[in-house]
């Protein structure tokens, strides 16, 4: 891969600090040891025509690189595993199987976590989030607790090697960070943690933590 | 491509659900690429077996088996037979974009259409569901507005029919029960010009007639 340009966030809010998607596309290229250079955004390149031929959506993270341009950081993720191999097994069923885990990832937990999490960190003190929050947490624990007993007493998903389906598996769990739920499994738990120890992970969260440094809004 | 392919779908289901039940993207990927596949149906007491979870840890459907391989998540099956069998373009440039949006449609369509699936088919009269609604309800409509900007200006996703058509069609299957699609002309003239695909008529045909012979009236 050549010329790798990734867009994130100038600045987000705390509650995003270290959250924001570009994190996994920044961890995988840190896993594959491969340079790039950031493209910073903020809300007005975000609501441009320019930006949303880039990124319909409007968010982040886009990769451009080999003259190709993606976005979704699963999709995005997924690309960087299959141009270096530094995040896929060398075998063919190998490498589905770990894209089963990324779309697991994805579709099977993320969109239970998004719904708890725009409970707690958007709407904490409505009264239907109140109402609705012990049903939104059973279902993240649903997924947890199937998710704990598959693991198991493995090191990664698939046993013995990190691969791309890790990288998000993890990153979804880190989702979860405002509130104890994860460390009520504690094989999730070491296994979330042995994600963020690894040196690819510490650079790229330093990366993104040091535009939010950079560029706070000064207090009026 | 040496193995048979045997793909595991829903065995029961309440009749609001029949015809978006996961299994018919795969079900719909493996007739486009004419390859032939036997469906085993899974039970609810089969689903929560440690069995079944040794190949599907979550319990629920599809799952594949075939290419020497064992898959599951709907997604990852469509990508596989996408990549193995032919359904996604073939110029790096519209590859790309073809995958970017298949997870598009996984995970930032789906995340919020679930949610309001969630109210609307589980919990429409309560107190919270309504409080909560109109929002969830606009987030979808803003969505769906991109995927239909989108379609209008190139008729597909990504160059021609692709796997990330399928993938998006099968989520937004699960709006059924609204107009949300309907009210937005291309996004329905494209899903109809989808839906109309042989390939489609018969994934469909298939999931409904299997549920309707296994499901209380």
């Amino acid at each position: 891969m050549n010329k790798i340009r990734v867009t994130a966030f100038r600045w987000v809010p705390p509650f995003a600090q270290g959250l924001v998607r570009d994190l996994r596309v920044r961890w995988a290229l840190e896993e594959a040891g491969l340079p790039y250079e950031q493209v910073l955004i903020g809300p007005d390149d975000q609501k441009s025509a320019e930006y949303r031929k880039l990124q319909p959506f409007g968010q982040v993270p886009v990769l451009e690189a080999d003259g190709v341009t993606l976005f979704e950081s699963g999709s995005i993720v997924m690309y960087i595993a299959q141009q270096t191999n530094a995040l896929l097994p060398p075998d063919a069923a190998g490498r589905a199987r770990a894209l089963t885990w990324m779309f697991a990832a994805l579709n099977s937990v993320e969109p239970h976590v998004l719904n708890l999490n725009t409970i707690d960190l958007f709407n904490a003190n409505a009264e239907w989030a109140q109402q609705r929050r012990p049903a939104a947490e059973a279902m993240v624990r649903s997924r947890l607790d199937a998710l704990s007993k598959w693991l198991a007493d493995k090191d990664y998903l698939e046993g013995g090697a990190f691969t791309a389906g890790d990288l998000v598996m993890m990153s979804v769990l880190r989702f979860l960070r405002h509130c104890s739920i994860v460390a009520d499994y504690p094989n999730l738990e070491a296994y979330k943690l042995r994600g963020e120890a690894r040196p690819a992970f510490q650079r790229a969260l330093a990366d993104q933590l040091a535009n939010f440094e950079k560029y706070k809004p000064v207090a009026a | 491509m040496t193995s048979p392919v045997r793909i595991t779908a829903l065995g029961a289901a309440p009749r609001a659900f029949h015809g978006q039940i996961r299994d018919l993207a795969v079900r719909w990927a493996l007739e486009e690429t004419h390859t032939p596949f036997e469906v085993h149906l899974a039970t609810d007491a089969e689903r929560a077996s440690p069995g079944y979870r040794a190949m599907q840890p979550f319990g629920k459907v599809p799952a594949f088996e075939g290419d020497g391989i064992v898959l599951f998540e709907s997604g990852a099956i469509v990508l596989h037979i996408a990549e193995t069998r032919g359904l996604l373009p073939r110029e790096p440039d519209a590859r790309a974009l073809a995958k970017s949006w298949l997870f598009a449609a996984v995970n930032s369509l789906d995340p919020d259409i679930i949610a309001l699936g969630d109210i609307d088919h589980w919990a429409p009269q309560e107190p919270w569901a309504i409080a909560r609604r109109p929002a969830v309800e606009s987030m979808v409509r803003e969505r769906l507005a991109l995927v239909d900007a989108r379609v209008a200006n190139a008729g597909h996703l990504a160059g021609d029919f692709s796997a990330a058509d399928i993938m998006m069609i099968m989520v937004l299957r699960q709006l059924r029960h609204t107009r949300l699609i309907e009210e937005r002309a291309a996004l329905s003239a494209w899903r109809d010009r989808c839906e109309a695909r042989p390939a489609f008529q018969r994934a469909l045909a298939a999931q409904l007639a299997d549920l309707a012979r296994t499901s209380a009236p």
